[in-house]
């Protein structure tokens, strides 16, 4: 990775993911006035506004109350205490003063269809979608020279203020050229570079964008890594998960409405805030994985009791995310919930290290040699094999021809 | 012609040996269960009442705990052993790379060729087990790392400083095995098969010596000594 990203202090950064909760009353008390001051500069802003979250709830048929108690939960979420939460909800008000500028690299799209695509929208989605969004590729009616103007138009207009959010990988290997964008041919790492360059932070928005996600698992043949080993000099703020938890998103944006300044981020700049939860930690079957009670098979007794699924492949005791509190579509579900092991995803390289569908030790992973792929435990007989068979043959060979000392010597 | 019998070692040394032999099955036969849980659990009872991964795992942290007790003494000793103080077998400097290479050719030519002093340990003993311990100590960083994902809020029942410590101590294990938490497992669990690979050799060497060079090696684990020909500890 290009100059092993800040080596030596990755080495000795993760001090675990504990958010300080309890910073005491001048601290608070502090940042209510700062806050109260940038919601009102953002008030009376001018800055663009094309639909309102009042508009927007009306709509659905969500009452004001809905949308407090939406307030004191997304409070809760950036641990914030509760006396916040009328700021919280005004921040939700003037989501749509911050501009953004959302681009989409190699991906599936499917972030944005998360937060687009749900027939009864969460007060997350709604919220998003009315995110003063001045560029999206995917939802946006301008095409060709009309969408780079756009562009342009919207990168002077909100220079140093727009959220420049990402949403897949950066192809920068031999690849790379099979990927451009517009009418100019911009290569997908020029494009991320000019529009990043002119915006208060990068938002990587979805595993591919954070690590590389999918494209860049093996054999990587574009050489995709994530925003964070393009983009210098710029906050970067990661929301890995395939899709990421719209949740996730909105906390990060609203924290950014709210103080103009990145949350709390852990040694893969996630923010801590989301990703300080291990999933093992705060599963439901968590009691059936102490037991031992394991699904051994789609679809037998102990799928239908609900046991762990550790031996199906689950990878919670590894994966740092906090879908199994906030869960997905307003905590209607999660992959463990409907009966799949979590397959890591939002973790580095977790295409090819953690969505095996097995066991680690029944996984097969390629060697760090390269060449085949094999399980550890593949891998571990054969070594025993190889260390039996030479200790048998120079056994038989001493047997039959090894000198034995003598009394008299 | 006469035996001379000498000490090797110490009690607590021997006891040391046993212990860590107990430990390494027992770390061995745990960690495989979680690594995959290879047998069923048929207690018909709740899962709130039989804790078979549990115990499982509680087994595994404890033969780990007691293995990096014995780690940290056996470190000591390795520099101030009243016996063999390990660490001076280990220097590679003319002599003991010559020890070395002549035990290696005493195994290799079937102890037609014995020209080193097999009245105390020599190198090729030093460098066998320093290897072992540098295997459990990796095992013990890797442990530790897996370990410490328990802590992710950075608390415990005995402190921060436990898990800002094992940070500290073993966050460096993720980045050199390739990046993320499944490699240090997947490492974690490839040096236990360098480990047995380890101990398969270790006891049929022992066994071997015994066998061929007839000086009651075998006992230097039980009784705390060996025997030399009189005749040879003088010749050396
Ligand atoms: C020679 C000694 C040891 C052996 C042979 C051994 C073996 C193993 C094996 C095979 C696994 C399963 C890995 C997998 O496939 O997922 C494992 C897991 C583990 N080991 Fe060890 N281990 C040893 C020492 C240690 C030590 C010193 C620690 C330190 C605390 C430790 C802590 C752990 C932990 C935390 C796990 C993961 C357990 C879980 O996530 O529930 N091990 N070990
Ligand atoms: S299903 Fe996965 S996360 Fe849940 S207890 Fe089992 S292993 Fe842990």
């Amino acid at each position: 990775m290009s100059d092993r990203r800040d080596a030596l202090t990755k080495l000795f950064s993760a001090k675990g993911a504990k958010v300080d909760t309890n910073r005491g009353e001048a601290y608070y008390e502090a940042l209510m006035n700062r806050m109260s001051a940038r919601l009102q500069s953002l008030e009376t802003s001018n800055l663009a506004m094309k639909s309102s979250i009042e508009r927007a709830l009306d709509a659905q048929g969500l009452t004001r109350r809905d949308f407090m108690k939406w307030a004191s939960a997304m409070c809760a979420m950036l641990m914030l205490p509760s006396q916040f939460t009328p700021l919280v909800a005004q921040a939700a008000t003037l989501m749509n003063r911050v501009p953004v500028i959302w681009i989409e690299l190699q991906d599936c799209a499917g972030n944005s269809e998360a937060i687009l695509r749900s027939d009864a929208p969460t007060i997350d989605e709604l919220i998003l979608d009315v995110l003063s969004l001045e560029f999206n590729e995917t939802i946006m009616a301008a095409a060709g020279h009309q969408a780079e103007e756009h562009l342009e138009e919207a990168m002077k207009t909100f220079k140093g203020k727009y959220l420049c959010v990402v949403e897949g990988a950066v192809p920068i290997g031999a690849g790379r050229e099979w990927c451009t964008i517009g009418a100019k041919g911009e290569t997908f790492e020029e494009h991320l570079k000019r529009v990043a360059k002119d915006s208060a932070a990068v938002v990587a928005v979805g595993t591919c964008a954070t690590f590389g996600g999918v494209p860049a698992a093996s054999p990587n043949p574009t050489g995709a890594v994530g925003v964070q080993d393009v983009v210098r000099g710029k906050p970067i703020i990661n929301i890995p998960a395939c899709p990421a938890n719209p949740a996730n998103i909105t906390g990060t944006i609203l924290h950014f409405v709210l103080t103009g300044q990145i949350p709390e981020l852990d040694h893969l700049n996630r923010p801590k805030f989301a990703f300080g939860y291990r999933i093992h930690d705060n599963c439901e079957r968590r009691a059936h994985f102490d037991a031992g009670e394991f699904v051994e098979e789609w679809g037998d007794e102990g799928a239908k009791n609900n046991f762990c699924l550790y031996k199906m492949g689950c990878k919670g005791p590894m994966t740092f995310n906090n879908c199994s509190i906030v869960r997905y579509n307003e905590a209607v579900n999660w992959p463990i919930g409907s009966g799949h092991g979590c397959i890591g995803c939002s973790e580095p390289q977790f295409w090819d290290k953690y969505a095996t569908e097995r066991p680690l030790a029944d996984s097969r992973i390629k060697a760090p040699t390269g060449g085949v792929e094999k399980s550890v435990d593949e891998f571990g007989l054969g070594l025993l094999t190889a260390a039996g068979i030479g200790i048998a043959i120079h056994a038989v060979a001493s047997a039959s021809a090894a000198k034995v000392e003598s009394e008299e010597a | 012609m006469a035996y001379k019998k000498v000490k090797r070692m110490s009690l607590f040394m021997r006891i040391n040996h046993w212990v860590v032999a107990i430990c390494m099955v027992a770390a061995i036969a745990t960690g495989l269960y979680i690594g995959h849980p290879y047998y069923q659990t048929l207690i018909a009872d709740l899962a709130v009442d039989k804790y078979v991964m549990a115990w499982n795992r509680w087994i595994h942290f404890m033969a780990a705990i007691i293995f990096d007790v014995s780690s940290i003494v056996v470190a000591y000793l390795y520099f101030f052993s009243r016996f063999e103080k390990a660490y001076k077998k280990l220097i590679p400097n003319g002599e003991n790379i010559k020890e070395f290479g002549d035990v290696l050719v005493n195994l290799m030519t079937l102890n037609r060729v014995k020209k080193f002093d097999s009245t105390h340990a020599d190198s090729f003993n030093a460098v066998f087990f320093f290897i072992f311990h540098l295997m459990l100590l990796w095992m013990l960083l890797t442990g530790l790392q897996l370990y410490v994902h328990a802590f992710p809020h950075g608390e415990s029942s005995i402190g921060a400083w436990w898990p800002t410590m094992l940070h500290l101590a073993t966050d460096w294990t993720v980045w050199i095995t390739g990046g993320t938490y499944m490699d240090v497992r997947i490492s974690h669990h490839n040096t236990m098969y360098w480990i047995i690979a380890w101990v398969m050799f270790h006891i049929y060497y022992q066994v071997w010596r015994t066998l061929f060079w007839q000086e009651g090696d075998i006992n230097i684990v039980v009784g705390g000594s060996k025997f030399v020909k009189e005749d040879k500890e003088k010749s050396n």
